[in-house]
């Protein structure tokens, strides 16, 4: 063959790949933003409803699970382009979205069952509508979006904590994470990223632990005489620090994410 | 996490460390057999053009023995699994790619075809789910091959061959405009495509040299 023929396939190739490639990433991005928009969601509805007897919110919850429903959309316009050897020739791409949808997932599943989302669960909930699989998960992206799940519990409990029945939540959150912190940590070796991760886990876990401490130290002379100034004392408490968290710890990523979700 | 799903997860990731694992110790005796390949090429540098036939013939038997490697790598790899694991190889058929066009041009001043580099290299069509010289690969193995041509053409003027300069100027330059025809992005493929130029510069410089000197007939440079 003529090198410049071959050339001209060559060029053919390379351009489809990339082309494919920014389709896949564009895709990607609205997977992840939806993703967030659905977290804050989740945020907002749970603080606006007390939870029930065991901590839960299985009722409260309800748009968003519709909302994270709705993003198989997008994972269904992905998978034809994700068939055979291409799903990791373009895993890069699609990994981000990935793991912020398992955030999502996973966070709706905890506020819903107070557990942990299995990997089965996640890969059950990314299958058409004939049950086929729109890809097979990573166990890397469903570790690190567990891993990720840690840091919305964290803010989760910090904002349970400052009403009266959300001790339990706290509680519950903290022996939640402490679980899930634990069983990656023994999965780090082998997911690069995890490590990193696992230093965010601890750093969350470490927030909860010092809220449920409050809780327990501050309120404790008043608490079952004057249950009104406990819970002031500890919601003056978790004030500060619910806003060294919004100020400080969200880092940059957040950053604006709460003006342009407010239509949900 | 429950016991069960804490099971699947660290023996699925077991699973996939010991495959990780394997194709680094294949790949290893791959690399091996390549660097003793491109050790000896490095001699065309002080070889005259009439022996390179014979040193070419002694780095032959290389390429059995990357075969055999090859073959290794693939049964390993499971299907689909090729980008999964690309960059543990990736470097090192780029490497093959260099050596066997290399050879290929030293020998009948061609450039070698990516299906003819999987032929030479023992590459299968039925591995074509698993393991394959992506094009990437073979253009950046095709721009090694260029970048020591451009250090061939010095040293054959070193070693008083004014002819072999010509010929090399003028299959670079057929091959520069071939790969003008790519949509190059900024990446690996693009910074080693820059390298390119400074050959063609060196290249230019060289040719300039010799015909300024009249060292050779100044039409040699079409006949190649």
């Amino acid at each position: 063959m003529n090198i410049l023929t071959a050339f001209e396939t060559f060029r053919d190739e390379l351009d489809d790949q990339q082309e494919k490639r920014e389709r896949l990433i564009k895709t990607s991005r609205e997977v992840t933003a939806t993703a967030k928009k659905i977290i804050f969601l989740l945020h907002r509805l749970v603080s606006a409803e007390n939870a029930d007897s065991q901590g839960l919110h299985a009722n409260a919850i309800k748009p968003a699970k519709k909302k994270l429903g709705e993003l198989n959309t997008l994972f269904a316009k992905m998978a034809p382009e994700l068939k055979g050897e291409e799903f990791w020739r373009h895993w890069r791409s699609v990994s981000p979205g990935l793991q912020e949808y398992i955030e999502a997932l996973s966070f709706a599943h905890y506020l819903e069952f107070g557990t942990l989302a299995s990997y089965h669960d996640v890969q059950a909930a990314l299958t058409d509508a004939d049950g086929v699989p729109y890809f097979n998960i990573p166990l890397s992206d469903y570790l690190l979006g567990i891993s990720d799940l840690t840091g919305e519990l964290m803010r989760y409990a910090i904002v349970a904590i400052s009403r009266a029945d959300g001790t339990l939540q706290a509680r519950q959150v903290l022996d939640f994470v402490r679980g899930t912190y634990a069983d990656l940590e023994k999965f780090s070796p082998h997911v690069r990223e995890l490590p990193r991760k696992q230093d965010v886990t601890s750093a969350s876990l470490q927030k909860i632990e010092d809220a449920v401490y409050a809780v327990v130290v501050r309120g404790a002379e008043y608490r079952g005489q004057r249950d009104d100034i406990a819970d002031e004392i500890v919601r003056r408490y978790v004030a500060g620090l619910d806003s060294a968290l919004s100020r400080g710890s969200r880092g940059p990523r957040d950053a604006g994410a709460d003006d342009d979700d407010g239509d949900d | 996490m429950n016991a069960q799903d804490f099971a699947f997860i660290e023996n699925a990731l077991n699973a996939d460390a010991d495959i990780k694992e394997n194709l680094r110790d294949e790949v290893h005796e791959l690399e091996k057999h390549l660097r003793h390949m491109s050790g000896t090429l490095n001699r065309i540098h002080s070889t005259p053009r009439s022996e390179i036939p014979a040193l070419l013939a002694t780095v032959e038997p290389g390429f059995t023995q990357c075969r055999e490697s090859n073959a290794t790598i693939a049964a390993l790899i499971p299907p689909n699994a090729y980008w999964r694991w690309k960059d543990i190889w990736a470097r090192h058929l780029q490497t093959a790619v260099y050596v066997a066009s290399l050879i290929e041009y030293l020998s009948t001043g061609q450039l070698l075809s990516l299906d003819e580099a999987s032929t030479r290299l023992g590459f299968q069509a039925e591995w074509k789910d698993r393991y394959y010289i992506a094009a990437e690969d073979y253009l950046q193995g095709v721009i090694s091959m260029v970048n020591e041509l451009s250090r061939l053409a010095v040293n054959s003027v070193t070693m008083g061959n004014f002819e072999e300069p010509l010929k090399i100027s003028a299959f670079v330059k057929e091959l520069f405009s071939a790969f003008s025809l790519l949509n190059l992005k900024n990446d690996g493929l693009r910074r080693k495509f820059d390298s390119l130029k400074y050959d063609i510069k060196k290249l230019e410089e060289i040719v300039y040299d010799i015909s300024l000197r009249q060292l050779v007939k100044r039409d040699a440079g079409d006949d190649k």
